[in-house]
């Protein structure tokens, strides 16, 4: 409600230096999600780093609620009242070109005027919400409803950020992840995930097993990384992102030693994987194994791991519904 | 220089703990205080920067553990406060989880053993599958010193968590879990403990061995712990126990840990459990490294159980179990596999086994026979030249043989064991002496009667090294105190001669007579005088049953004949000596009435003062001896008698010095009155001569005077004095009370004219005072006033 309001003076500030320009009468756009007390929030960081608490959406799910104008003149004329819903990546290095997956409009009000402020309801039914609000290194994957008085010179536009998670249904295959690896006559190890593809709230449960060891190791640390991928060939670019550094083994083993790991990840911020959003962008994760010797040289392994999101039985509910 | 850095060393490990410990203590302070402010989250962030004080790799073992013990105490807070939190509904899983995000392993680990005692205590989770689960996890820190540390702290929090009961036991599991989890620690904290040897530079070898040794409880603690599972019984320790851990020990390959890892199950578990499961046990041990002290482990399992069979409360070795065939094979077994073993450890090994013959299976003779006959072998196999008394082997071997000596209760039990003295014949002289004196200290000691002539025939031939000049023995000659003390011993063991009866007892006698008369001048003078007596106390032992023996006489004479030719052999070396035993055997033939015997001994003695003894002093005292043997002599007739009695005044009176002269005579007085007369009826009467005594006095009287010495004088004729008086109250009437008078005036008369000593004086009012008592007073009072 804050937030809200304080989006509103922003928006209040500047159509107050638009009268004063006299470039036209005034109004206060105020958009009211429907249920909101009752909705889940979630932390989404914002384009500038910080942390906002927004109301979570799920795919299928109507959007609903009323948009309230406030005038601030006598009157105002326009050319046409509507709100839309919009899902929309953002490259950061390309900043004035937006990708539009998702644009739904409803009319609100046809061209005309408005003398006294009114509140208008809308609703858009069982919207498909394919993609998962993310924001990354580069890319930004957001959905926010835009209410746009349309002027004859500049319009009056609002908007308001949701969160959308999307769930997954079990995983129909889902292998331990085992591989040997090494580098000759040195170190030779085997490790074992016992998934490869974890829900959010999983644990990570594996072992390493040591075959060979001719270094002298000093720790041994697993690290989830993230891995952004944005771009068309050939523009490619890709950001790693160490999200948490764990460390599963203190000191040096020997030929022969099982080390344990368990990893809890609901700790973590993590988002489901994203392959190929709309063509756009990927974001996938790595478990890395990585192995320091003495003098501080570092060994190390990756390997994807696949992450979804698991629907709590109360949500899953109220989509059926 | 070494010194200097080792100072240097140890101040920088003090500065170094001190700043850990500041550490530890800031952070426990603020853990506290998050605590009472009922701030979990923060408190177990302190708990984990505390907790990360322990991921240090610059302390030394020593300081890591002062570092640890104080941690371990501050956790003692944290698992307080838990437990309130558990009582008042908090979720312990939910902690169990939490705490595992913490991103350093060391610290993590700590916190969730912590955490997970207090899930335990809660009962909220399965307590077998948490000890289970943290048991797993530790593997995760594979830094030796750290690894041990945290492990021991999982088994000192686990310590009254351990299921303890038989059967599945559900969720709380069963013994059966509690040792899987704590053999699983061991294995693990063993594996950590042997690493440390194989790390560091080789120089530093010595060090590293010494840190291992001051680690080496926190290893031996799984064991404690294993021991203290009151549900183990012996089917399951044989089962599921033993085996294990025996694996662990021989597959570690590592000597260190071997050695302390068996004497670790030797020492914690019950002796009852060993003797169940020797058969698991004893093999193991010749699977251990060549460099393994086995015979210690072995010795020590053997001593347990030989004082484990001597205990009161115990119910002995079950009679199934051939405890000395067991160990006899083993040690056999564990001597042939290691070429290298030397020979010091097989005689151990054998002492050891020896030891467990005597304790539990007394009455086996043969056992400790066996012991002897196995030892003896290795060394022949091993050993071309004698065993030197003075080497380390030589003194094993001889701990050996002693072992028997002391412990049989009977000493001469010893002389049954066939190999014993082919055991002493090993040895080279010194071991040889060693062992036959540290033998009849023994039976001195235990006063063993030796009773009959085949064991005294044995006893000779181990002790003859004390007996006789050996072969081999040293040329320089033995130190003289030693040497008496040893052969005085002899002497002693001669009293422990005796016989059933007077006729095996002679021949006895006759048997040491013949070994003893081998030793030697230097010997014979210390026990050829105890096997003289030893004979007059036969002598007397045939008079006490004359009337049971009808011969007596002749087989007294037949000892007396024995005693003169064992005299006449120490004759010419110690002439004083024989000369007292000459006498000592005429008193003896007198109380048996062999007047032959006496008369030749008394002239023996005789002609030894007039030969051989020069010094007046010991001719004086000499004398002294004569007269008073003959003055009791009942069996001399009266031309003997006479002559004795003549030749005694003479020699007295021919002595060097006029004291001596004076005394002399006075005392041959004796023999003139007290001295026995026997006519051929076998009467015998005193011969109360009261003029020859009234001649002897006289004449002694006479020899005082001659004293150019006045005080001398005096003395003297005080005696002389006392002598008359004596003479006149025994009613000799040739010496008046008048004549008395005179004498007691005129040395009243002397006394008067010198300066009297205190002693003189003294010795006059005694006279005085003996007149008086006696009722005398009033006839000497004239000359007394």
């Amino acid at each position: 409600e804050l937030l809200l309001a304080l989006l509103c003076t922003g928006v209040c500030y500047t159509l107050a230096k638009m009268s004063f320009l006299g470039l036209g009468q005034g109004a206060d756009i105020r958009i009211e999600l429907s249920g909101l007390e009752a909705r889940k929030k979630v932390d989404v960081k914002m384009e500038d780093g910080k942390k906002e608490k927004l109301p979570l959406y799920f795919d299928g799910e109507s959007v609903s609620g009323k948009v309230h104008i406030t005038l601030k003149g006598k009157k105002l004329e326009h050319h046409g009242i509507r709100v839309e819903f919009i899902g929309q990546i953002e490259m950061f290095y390309d900043r004035g070109n937006h990708h539009d997956f998702l644009s739904l409009v409803r009319q609100l009000d046809p061209p005309g005027e408005l003398t006294s402020s009114t509140t208008f309801n809308f609703e858009f039914l069982q919207v498909d919400k394919p993609y998962e609000t993310y924001t990354g290194t580069n890319v930004r994957l957001r959905y926010f409803l835009r209410v746009v008085i349309v002027k004859r010179l500049s319009d009056i536009t609002k908007e308001l950020d949701v969160a959308v998670h999307t769930l997954s249904s079990f995983p129909d295959m889902n292998n331990s992840l085992k591989m040997e690896v090494g580098i000759e006559d040195c170190l030779h190890i085997e490790f074992e995930y016992n998934k490869s593809k974890y829900s959010l709230r999983d644990i990570v449960i594996g072992k390493i097993y040591f075959l060979l060891v001719r270094i002298k190791i000093k720790h041994m640390e697993i690290a989830i990384i993230r891995k952004e991928t944005t771009g068309t060939p050939p523009n490619i670019y890709t950001e790693n992102e160490q999200i948490a550094k764990y460390e599963i083994m203190d000191g040096a083993p020997v030929r022969g030693e099982s080390i344990p790991i368990r990893l809890f990840l609901a700790g973590y911020d993590l988002s489901p994987t994203m392959r190929d959003i709309n063509k756009k962008f990927s974001v996938r994760f790595y478990l890395n194994l990585v192995l320091v010797d003495e003098e501080e040289r570092r060994y190390f392994k990756q390997q994807e791991i696949t992450l979804w999101r698991k629907g709590d039985p109360k949500t899953a509910r109220k989509i059926i519904k | 220089m070494p010194q200097v850095i080792n100072t240097a060393l140890i101040e920088n490990q003090e500065k170094l703990l001190a700043e850990a410990r500041n550490q530890v203590a800031r952070n426990a302070f603020d853990m506290k205080t998050c605590l009472d402010n009922n701030k979990m989250m923060d408190a177990l962030k302190f708990a984990s920067n505390m907790l990360g004080e322990l991921r240090t790799s610059l302390l030394s073992p020593k300081s890591y553990y002062d570092l640890y013990v104080g941690i371990s105490d501050e956790l003692q807070h944290l698992e307080q406060f838990l437990l309130d939190e558990f009582q008042k509904g908090n979720k312990m899983s939910d902690l169990y989880e939490l705490v595992q995000y913490a991103g350093n392993i060391v610290p993590r680990l700590y916190l969730l053993v912590t955490v997970g005692m207090v899930y335990i205590k809660s009962s909220e989770g399965s307590r077998k599958d948490i000890l289970k689960d943290l048991v797993e996890m530790c593997r995760g820190v594979q830094h030796p010193l750290r690894g041990l540390f945290l492990r021991n702290y999982l088994l000192q929090c686990s310590r009254n968590q351990l299921p303890d009961t038989e059967g599945s036991g559900g969720k709380d599991g069963s013994v059966e879990d509690s040792i899987q989890f704590i053999l699983q620690n061991f294995a693990e904290m063993n594996k950590l403990w042997v690493r440390m040897q194989h790390q560091g530079h080789t120089k530093d070898k010595d060090k590293r061995e010494k840190e291992r040794l001051e680690l080496r409880i926190l290893v031996g603690t799984n064991l404690v712990r294993l021991s203290q599972l009151e549900a183990i019984d012996a089917a399951v320790y044989q089962k599921s126990v033993l085996p294990n851990l025996l694996e662990q020990v021989i597959k570690c390959k590592d000597a260190i840990a071997q050695q302390y890892l068996m004497e670790c199950v030797i020492q914690v578990f019950p002796d009852e459990l060993h003797l169940q499961t020797l058969n698991l046990l004893l093999p193991a041990c010749a699977d251990l490294l060549e460099t393994v002290n086995v015979k210690e482990i072995i010795i020590a399992l053997i001593d347990r159980l030989a004082s484990y069979a001597h205990r009161a409360d115990s119910g002995g070795i079950p009679s199934d179990i051939k405890l000395f065939e067991i160990f006899s094979q083993e040690v056999a077994i564990v001597i042939q596999s290691r070429v290298e073993i030397p020979l010091d450890d097989v005689v151990a090994l054998y002492t050891s086994l020896m030891n467990l013959a005597l304790k539990c299976y007394a009455s086996r003779i043969d056992y400790v026979d066996k012991c002897l006959c196995s030892c003896m072998d290795s060394f022949k196999k091993k050993l071309s030249s004698l065993v030197e008394g003075n080497s380390s082997t030589g003194r094993e071997f001889q701990r050996l043989m002693k072992v028997p000596v002391d412990l049989y209760e009977d000493t001469l039990t010893v002389l049954k064991l066939e190999n014993y003295s082919k055991a002493m014949e090993l040895f080279d002289y010194n071991g040889r002496k060693n062992l036959a004196l540290h033998l009849v200290q023994s039976i001195v000691d235990k006063a063993c009667v030796i009773s009959s002539t085949e064991q005294a025939e044995v006893l000779f031939g181990l002790l003859s090294p004390l007996i006789k000049d050996q072969t081999d023995q040293p040329k320089e000659e033995p130190d003289q105190e030693d040497f008496s003390e040893e052969q005085w011993l002899m002497g002693r063991l001669v009293n422990l001669l005796q016989a059933d009866t007077p006729d095996q007892q002679f021949l006895m006698l006759n048997t040491a007579r013949k070994h003893f008369g081998t030793g030697g001048d230097s010997r014979i003078k210390h026990t050829l005088p105890s096997v003289v007596f030893a004979a007059c106390k036969l002598v007397m032992a045939y008079r006490s049953i004359k009337d049971e023996d009808e011969r007596w006489q002749m087989k007294c004479e037949r000892i007396l004949k024995f005693s003169r030719e064992t005299i006449m052999v120490l004759m010419k070396v110690k002439p004083e000596l024989s000369m007292k035993l000459f006498l000592q055997a005429a008193i003896v033939a007198d109380q048996v009435g062999v007047e032959t015997f006496v008369y030749e001994f008394v002239t023996q003695a005789l002609s030894i003062y007039e030969e051989d003894i020069a010094d007046s002093r010991a001719k004086e005292a000499a004398i002294t001896l004569m007269i008073g043997s003959f003055e009791q002599m009942r069996s001399l007739g009266q031309e003997n008698q006479e002559n004795l009695c003549t030749k005694c005044a003479q020699e007295s009176s021919r002595l060097l010095k006029k004291p001596g002269q004076c005394r002399g005579v006075a005392l041959s007085a004796h023999l003139f009155w007290t001295g026995k007369v026997c006519d051929e009826n076998g009467e015998v009467t005193e011969r109360r001569d009261g003029k020859r005594v009234m001649e002897c006095l006289k004449k002694s009287g006479r020899i005082a005077k001659q004293c150019m010495d006045k005080q001398v004088e005096v003395q003297l004729l005080v005696e002389v004095l006392d002598s008359y008086l004596l003479f006149h109250e025994k009613g000799n009437q040739h010496i008046t009370t008048e004549f008395v008078k005179q004498v007691l005036s005129k040395v009243k008369e002397e006394l008067g004219s010198i300066e009297e000593e205190e002693a003189m004086k003294k010795h006059f009012d005694n006279t005085l005072a003996h007149i008086q008592a006696a009722g005398n007073g009033a006839t000497y009072k004239d000359v007394l006033a």
